[in-house]
Parts: structure tokens; C-alpha cells; sequence
């Protein structure tokens, strides 16, 4: 298969296509689930599939060691040309990572202002053209009151969409709300224009848009992830 | 005087650049009586510190060659040998780690963990060297050893255990706390006052304590036990300490400061107690005479009376001629001691054998397993192995890289010429890294090496200590060019006009190979060409890829598989086919779509986070892509490619983008293709230079 068969066939298209066309520049996205669900491998597949399309990409990492989010980077794209049979692989790889840039940070004592900074830095000081933002690691229970607000205001500024991860904890009471939003979340939501939830199901991860900007949302969608490779893939009728 | 195996340690002291290693090493000589006044490296008085025994390195305050120098300590004799701190001179360090038993990882208390500390731990780790940490500089301002600890942990995967807490930090820093004995060590001028915990610190010093006893009893059941009956000994808690540590699974973690004099002595003992002596590392060479031709690996017995086996590690070219250092690895060598350097086959008899100190030196009797020493008058090169000649064994060859950068030097005057000559003989036999020859065409005297220091520091020491001044060209990068598509030929070199003929034809193809550089295949069946003109065939495709078309570098990762052709009974002969195969390759080189290959640099720039975006632009601005970038509160890592091309003169950049606060490491990564625009350009240039020369 070649590279733009591999764009048009890839299972974000049916997410794009029940969200409007994805979040779009300028906008938040969060992809929220209970750790150890597969929340870091989606959002390696959403972030490979924008590689895929030649868009450049910054990859902020709170928590992971950077060779650790490489070999995720690697697995990924390793499953996704295996099962595509992606003619050039070798050659498509070394062409798309140069498109993108991980930047590593420790939340505690490391204010939001600063790695906006950073980003921006990377993004005029390195003139590097990211158009999305992937935030993984983020712990949503520790950030400020209006720091998901800078990191839209950014998006805007910047025109660029930002992925967030949040990985939601058991904490005694409910873990969603009553419209599928997470409580963790519940604070937030004014600055989320799309948010997506996993639940591990027991038959296959579940994918549920719970936002959509400010049309109704599209609740679950006709995707699931592979349990072996952890691939959002489209769901069998 | 005769050293047991037991009382011996070798060891190194591996250290970022500026960590203080030099100014360590000059105190451990000062504490063990070899020296009687410490001088600094950038001493105002100009003696510089005794390891450092180079006048280059004493004007740039680093060390570039390894010494090896020898103290006594608690009974024991430890040998250190010193490593270089820059990692363009990596093939140094690798060399120098080859014959350590241990090391100790110097580490700065307010810098911590930095990029050449990991480019050096993983050496360490590569030759399987147990480690003690010291983390210096505890005096200064900033100074947070137990950071560095967590560092030691998250960043190089040790488990880091505090043998010691500070007792006072900055400009309070008056010694430590010594967990296992729990007690306060005050360090004042030359001697170590013990006293009583001082109260603020002892619920701490508990705590830290039984962080302590809860990683040594992981290697002791005897400690285990002992820590549940609450009988617990000093010597139960070095011997479970000692076992992690020879075992690579700890890492004992000291600390002071070596310029205030703080530590010094506490870290000797914990080398002594802690680091393995010769008989508890394996070592393994390689025996070549072996039958069919097969190396088999053998155990080496760190046993004086087995026959001898001895590594020549380190050249040094001294007023008093050449100087081999030698690591003794088995049995012992003793004037008149007869020995084998299974390289080149030559026997050698052992004169003169002393053991250095850093520019003095000492007569001894004899070397014995184990021992380092050197050895005076041996023609041999850097790596050789000797052995008694009953034996004929190889060391394992150590890792050479290739060069990556290469230098035009032309001789001031004709004077100059001979003692150039000198000098570059004596350097290419200290330093495999370091290559020279004449190019055939433009007559130049090239030098090859690991980047752009690595060369001026040996421009440098031509002045300096062969009197010889050189003129030198532009830095050249050393490109290579590789096919991209499989191709066929069938080519008859034919001369049959008048005089001898000559006649070969050769078929076959030509294909990329992802691995290594050349591979001849002869797939030749029933004799098309006879068998004696199958090695010219090869040899001809050898000389094709010598020299690409593109730019005139080496064609790498090629197989040419040969698998018909044609002779003559009377017109065919060596030079017909080599002649072949050289029209064969040239014909075809360009259907197999060649492209221009560059050598890729892993560079990492560590400075404050206000400079990231200059450092970032400064990245982008060289054709080089961010990897990564990692931030730590005001400290960021920028890692990066970058092609060497394009890294000349970085650092002036660098220092003027930050101050000077930011720095860089960089080394060899791989060979990655040039874009298009580039590979363009340097086919033009190459074009007009050959336009140039053929006028």
C-alpha cells in the first residue's frame, strides 16, 4: 500500500467524520480513560496519522522518559506498516520523524507559562510548523484553575490543535458522569471542544465521543482498539 | 614490592568535563604521599596538576591522554589510570576502560547528571566496570548531592546508595557523615577528625541509614539475618556493599569536595573495600591458534605463575624514547622476560620496567597478573597483545570507529617536513582513531579523525612537542556514496591490437547492501572464468569503490555478485580482469542511482531553559532535527542530529548565543543521506576541482 491509501483507509477518518472534522486548529481535545486502557498508544496513533499526512507534531511528555515514547512512536509505526503492507517503510519513517519533536517535562514545579514558553520557542525559535500538539502525561487533578485555558488560548495563537491525555483514577465515588463526562473533568469542560472516553469493555474497548464542540456529541463510535497492538482499527458490523 | 592480588585495584576516575576530576586525582596523590604540594590544573603558579602531565592540556584544563600512576592506600596498591573527559577523544577513554577493574563517576554536586556523564557512564557500562559514585564540589554554591543521587537513578538507571550524608553544604561544607560507621567525618587540612553525629543530623543519618542496610542486604543473607537480630558489623555491611557493587547491581555514592579538601580519604577507603581487585573480573582473550582457523575465547587466570599475557594499552613518546604501558592479565614479567607480540609476530625481550607516576617514574622488578606498568624501548603499536611464546592469544580487539573529519596539513618549510613525518608515525601508532596519508592526487598530507578538536589538539602537540609548524587546510568531512538500486553488468575489457592482449569479461550485478561495506560474491559456475582470475575480480571491484563518481568518496554497502563471464587462453590475465571489473562498476554506477552519503552527529546541548529557543534555532539553522528536548526545572537537554557538515564552528555559536552557559557533546551516529539541494553542490564542487587539476 502506499502512503496515501494509508491516509485515506486510516480509522481517525471515521472519528473526524463523527466529530465535525476532528477538533480542528485553535481547538482542545482531551482522550480521557483509566490508566492501563491504552490512552498513550491511541494518542501515538493520532499523532502518527498526522505524521502520516506530512503535519509536523509536538510530542510533550510529562511523565515518560523519552526513549520510552520513542519505542512507542517505533511500535506503532512498525504495526501500522506491517498491517498495511506500507511499501518504502524504511524510507516513509525516516522521512515523517523528522516532523517530529518530543519535549519532556516534570509537571511539579514547572509552571504551565513555561512550557508554553518552551513550545513556542521550539515552534518560532527552532521555526518548527507543528499543527498539533500531543500532551501526555498531564495530571489534570494537579493543574491550575486556568491552565487548560492558556493552553487554548495558545492553540489559538499558535494555530495548532492540542491533544491532551487524562488518566482517570478511582477515587471512590463515580468515575464518569451521568453524560459520560469524567468528574475529573467536569471542571474543565468549557475549555474542551472535543473530548473522547475509553472504557475497557468485556469485549473490546469502547470509544465514546462524550463532546463534539457545540453540536450534540456522537456517544460511541464504530472503533476499537486492537487488544494486541493497541490500534484504534474500525469496528466489524 | 610484591603486592598480592587481593591488595591490588585498577581503576579509573570517569568524569564530565570540568567535574573536577583532575583536581581529584592530584588530591588522592597528595593524600597517598606521591606528591607533597597540590597545585591546581589552572594553577596561578604554573605547575598544573601532576596527572595531567601535558602542557596542552594544562593551557585548556583537560585532560587529553590517559596516565597511569601509582599509589598506596590502606595496605593496598591502587593503579589509577586516567581517562579523558571529552568525547571527541572517546577512543582514548574506550582504551583506557579496556584495562579498569573499577571506576569512580565523579559527578559535580549542582551540575549533576549532564549529557557527558551519560555518554561516559554508558562507556562504563559497555566494558562492564563496577562503580562508586563521587559527587564533588559540594562547596558550591547550589550544591544538592542528594539530587544528583535521585539523577544517578532516573537518569542512568544506578541503584545509587548514600554511603554518606553532607555535613553542611556551600560554603559550610565541612565533611560528611559516614552511614555505615555513624559517625561525623570533619575533614581539617590533612587529617580526618571523627566525632558524634551532630544532633540535627542524626534522624536523617538513621533514615539514609536504612536505606543503606535495605539495598546491602539484598546481596547478604548473612546482613539479613543480622539486621533482624540486630547484631549488624561494620564489616557485614562493606562485604554486602562490596558484592552489589563488583556486581554492577549497586552503586556506592560518596561525596565532598576535592578542591576544599573534603572526602578524599573517605572515597580511597571505599575504593579499597568496595571495588573489585584483578582476580574478581573475568577477562577474555581470543586464542589464534585455534585449529581450522576458528578463534575460540579463553579465560584468562589472574594467576602470576600461568604464562604471561599482556595488553599494550598506551603508547607515550617521552624525552627518554618510547614508553609502552602494559596491563598484566596473566602470569609476570620481569626483566629479560621473553615475549611474543602476537601481531606482528615479533619477539621482544623485556628491558627496562617501571611504574609511573605521572611524569616521574619508578624502576621496578617485575610485573605480575593483574598489574599495570610500562615498559621502556618496545616497537609495538597501541593494542597489542604480547605473551609468553608458548602462547599465542589476542586480547578482544578493541572498537575502533571509523574517522569522520579529515585535514589538509601542508609543512611550514622543508625542515618541518621530517619531524611532521615523526610526529604523525608516533600518533597513528598512540591512536587508532587517528589516520594520516598522502592523497594521490592532490599530493596533500591528509589526517583523519573524530571531529574537529581531535584533530587541532594533534596540530597542536606537532608544534608543541615535535617542533613541527603546519599549515592546514579546510576541515573535510568524510562523505560516502552507496548505491540504491540492484543493476546488472556485463563488461569486456578488450586490448588486442598489437604487442601481449588483454581480454576478460565479467557478468553479474551490483546491489545496496544495508550492512557493512563491501561483499564480493562468486557465483560463477563451471569455470566461465578460470578460478586464479576470480581473486582479480574482485580485487578490480575493490578499487571501483574506492572512489564513487558522485563526489570521488568510497561507494560503501555494496555486494557485486559475479556469476559469468568470458576469458582468453592466451590474452587473459590479472590486470585483464581487474580491468574488467573496474569498467564493469563504472559502467553500471550511475543506472544504480547512487546518492551522496553524510556522517550524521548525535549532538545534546545542556544550558539554562531561557537560551532553548536560540538553541533550538541555532539546531534548525544546521540542517539538524530535534529529537528531543527535555526540561528540569531551569535546566534543559536539547538532543538532536546533526550532520557534521554542518557543525563546524558550533561552539563560537553556541557560547555567544548563551553566555557561554550552554555547552554540547557530540559523537558519531550514522551515515544519513544529503538532500537533494546539498548533494547538488557538492557534485559541482567536486566537478570544478577535477576540472581544476586535469588544467
Amino acid at each position: 500500500m502506499i502512503k496515501k491509501h494509508l491516509i485515506t483507509r486510516s480509522p481517525l477518518r471515521v472519528f473526524e467524520d463523527a466529530t465535525h472534522g476532528g477538533p480542528g486548529k485553535g481547538a482542545v481535545a482531551v482522550l480521557a480513560s483509566p490508566k492501563g486502557v491504552g490512552k498513550t498508544a491511541c494518542l501515538v496513533h493520532i499523532a502518527t496519522d498526522k505524521l502520516f499526512q506530512g503535519k509536523s507534531i509536538i510530542h510533550v511528555s510529562y511523565a515518560s522518559r523519552v526513549d520510552y515514547i520513542i519505542t512507542w512512536y517505533e511500535d506503532i509505526f512498525k504495526e501500522i506498516a506491517k498491517n498495511h503492507r506500507l511499501r518504502d517503510a524504511v524510507a516513509v519513517h525516516d522521512e515523517i520523524i523528522k516532523n517530529r519533536v518530543i519535549m519532556n517535562f516534570k509537571q511539579d514545579g514547572m509552571k504551565t507559562e513555561q512550557v508554553l514558553r518552551s513550545l513556542e520557542a521550539m515552534i518560532t525559535g527552532g521555526r518548527f510548523n507543528a499543527e498539533a500538539v500531543i500532551v501526555d502525561g498531564y495530571d489534570f487533578a494537579l493543574a491550575e484553575p486556568d491552565d487548560l485555558q492558556r493552553f487554548k488560548d495558545f492553540a489559538g495563537r499558535m494555530n495548532l490543535e492540542i491533544w491532551f491525555s487524562a488518566s482517570l483514577r478511582e477515587t471512590g465515588g463515580d468515575m464518569f458522569g451521568p453524560d459520560g463526562t469524567p468528574v475529573l473533568l467536569a471542571a474543565h469542560t468549557g475549555q474542551i471542544d472535543v473530548l473522547v472516553t475509553l472504557e475497557a469493555k468485556p469485549e473490546a474497548v469502547e470509544i465514546r465521543v462524550v463532546k463534539d464542540h457545540a453540536h450534540p456529541p456522537a456517544g460511541i463510535l464504530p472503533l476499537k482498539l486492537d487488544p494486541k497492538t493497541l490500534l484504534l482499527i474500525v469496528q466489524e458490523k | 614490592m610484591a603486592t598480592t592480588i587481593e591488595r591490588m585495584r585498577n581503576i579509573g576516575i570517569s568524569a564530565h568535563i570540568d567535574s573536577g576530576k583532575t583536581t581529584l586525582s592530584e588530591r588522592i596523590l597528595y593524600y597517598s604521599g606521591k606528591i607533597h604540594r597540590i597545585h591546581e590544573v589552572k594553577g596561578k603558579d604554573g605547575v598544573g596538576a601532576t596527572m595531567d602531565h601535558m602542557e596542552l592540556e594544562r593551557e585548556r584544563g583537560i585532560t587529553i591522554t590517559s596516565a597511569a600512576t601509582n599509589v598506596e592506600w590502606a595496605g593496598h596498591a591502587i593503579n589509577i589510570i586516567d581517562t579523558p573527559g571529552h568525547v571527541d577523544f572517546t577512543i582514548e577513554v574506550e582504551r583506557s576502560l579496556r584495562v579498569l577493574d573499577g571506576a569512580v563517576l565523579v559527578l559535580c554536586s549542582v551540575g549533576g547528571v549532564q549529557s557527558q556523564t551519560i555518554t561516559v557512564d554508558r562507556q562504563l557500562r559497555r566494558y562492564d566496570v563496577p562503580r562508586l559514585a563521587f559527587i564533588n564540589k559540594c562547596d558550591r554554591v547550589g550544591a544538592n548531592p542528594l539530587k544528583v543521587r535521585d539523577q544517578l537513578e532516573e537518569k542512568l538507571k544506578h541503584n545509587a546508595v548514600l554511603m554518606q550524608i553532607p555535613l553542611g553544604l556551600e560554603d559550610q561544607h565541612k565533611g560528611v557523615v559516614d552511614l555505615v560507621a555513624m559517625k561525623a567525618l570533619y575533614f581539617e587540612g590533612d587529617d580526618v577528625r571523627t566525632d558524634e553525629i551532630p544532633a540535627d543530623l542524626r534522624e536523617e543519618a538513621a533514615r539514609r541509614r536504612n536505606d543503606l542496610l535495605d539495598a546491602a542486604s539484598m546481596f547478604s543473607d548473612e546482613l539479613t539475618e543480622a539486621i533482624l537480630e540486630d547484631r549488624i558489623t561494620e564489616d557485614l555491611i562493606h562485604a554486602a556493599v562490596r558484592r552489589g557493587t563488583i556486581a554492577r547491581k549497586l552503586t556506592p555514592v560518596f561525596m565532598g569536595s576535592a578542591y576544599k579538601n573534603k572526602g578524599v580519604q573517605a572515597l580511597l577507603d571505599g575504593v579499597v573495600r568496595y571495588l573489585p581487585d584483578p582476580s574478581e573480573v573475568k577477562n577474555v582473550a581470543i586464542d589464534r591458534s585455534a585449529e581450522s582457523g576458528a578463534s575460540a575465547e579463553v579465560v584468562l587466570a589472574t594467576d602470576p605463575e600461568a604464562p604471561a599475557v599482556l595488553l599494550a594499552f598506551k603508547l607515550e613518546d617521552g624525552s627518554y624514547g618510547q614508553l609502552t604501558y602494559i596491563r598484566v592479565y596473566q602470569g609476570r614479567v620481569a626483566k629479560g622476560t621473553e615475549l611474543l607480540n602476537t601481531r606482528s609476530g615479533q619477539e621482544i625481550k623485556v628491558g627496562r620496567l617501571i611504574r609511573m607516576h605521572a611524569d616521574d617514574m619508578e624502576d621496578i622488578t617485575e610485573a605480575s597478573a593483574g598489574d599495570i606498568a610500562a615498559l621502556f624501548g618496545i616497537d609495538c603499536a597501541s593494542g597489542d597483545t604480547f605473551t609468553d611464546p608458548s602462547l599465542n592469544y589476542s586480547m578482544t580487539s578493541i572498537y575502533v570507529p571509523e574517522p569522520v573529519i579529515s585535514l589538509a596539513i601542508k609543512p611550514k618549510d622543508k625542515k618541518t617536513l621530517d619531524r611532521m613525518a615523526k610526529a604523525l608515525n608516533r600518533f597513528t601508532k598512540e591512536d587508532p582513531t587517528f589516520r594520516t596519508f598522502v592523497d594521490p592526487e592532490s599530493h596533500e598530507t591528509i589526517i583523519q579523525g573524530m571531529g574537529e578538536l581531535h584533530l587541532d589538539v594533534y596540530v597542536e602537540r606537532m608544534k608543541r612537542e615535535y617542533n613541527a609548524e603546519v599549515e592546514t587546510g579546510m576541515p573535510q568531512v568524510a562523505y560516502r556514496e552507496a548505491l540504491t538500486k540492484k543493476v546488472e553488468f556485463d563488461y569486456t575489457h578488450k586490448k588486442q591490437t598489437g604487442g601481449a592482449g588483454q581480454y576478460g569479461r565479467v557478468i553479474g550485478y551490483v546491489e545496496p547492501m544495508a550492512e557493512g561495506t563491501y561483499e564480493f560474491v562468486n557465483d560463477v559456475k563451471g569455470g566461465r572464468i578460470p578460478r586464479e582470475f576470480i581473486p582479480s575480480c574482485d580485487k578490480g571491484f575493490k578499487a571501483a569503490v574506492k572512489k564513487g563518481d558522485l563526489i570521488g568518496f568510497p561507494v560503501t554497502g555494496v555486494r557485486v555478485v559475479l556469476n559469468d563471464g568470458q576469458y582468453h587462453e592466451v590474452d587473459s590475465s590479472d590486470n585483464a580482469f581487474q580491468a574488467a571489473a573496474i569498467g564493469a562498476f563504472r559502467q553500471v554506477y550511475a543506472k544504480a542511482k547512487p546518492q551522496i552519503l553524510e556522517p550524521v552527529m548525535k549532538v545534546s546541548v545542556e544550558g539554562p531553559t531561557e537560551f532553548a529557543g536560540a538553541v533550538f534555532g541555532s539546531i534548525n539553522q544546521r540542517r539538524g532535527i530535534i529529537v528531543s528536548s527535555i526540561e528540569d526545572g531551569s535546566f534543559s537537554r536539547v538532543d538532536a542530529e546533526v550532520p557534521l557538515s554542518e557543525m563546524f564552528g558550533y561552539s563560537m555559536q553556541l557560547r555567544s548565543l548563551t553566555q557561554g552557559k550552554a555547552e554540547f557533546t557530540m559523537e558519531f551516529l550514522k551515515y544519513g543521506r544529503v538532500p537533494a539541494a546539498v548533494s547538488e553542490e557538492l557534485q559541482k564542487l567536486h566537478a570544478e576541482k577535477k576540472a581544476r587539476e586535469s588544467k
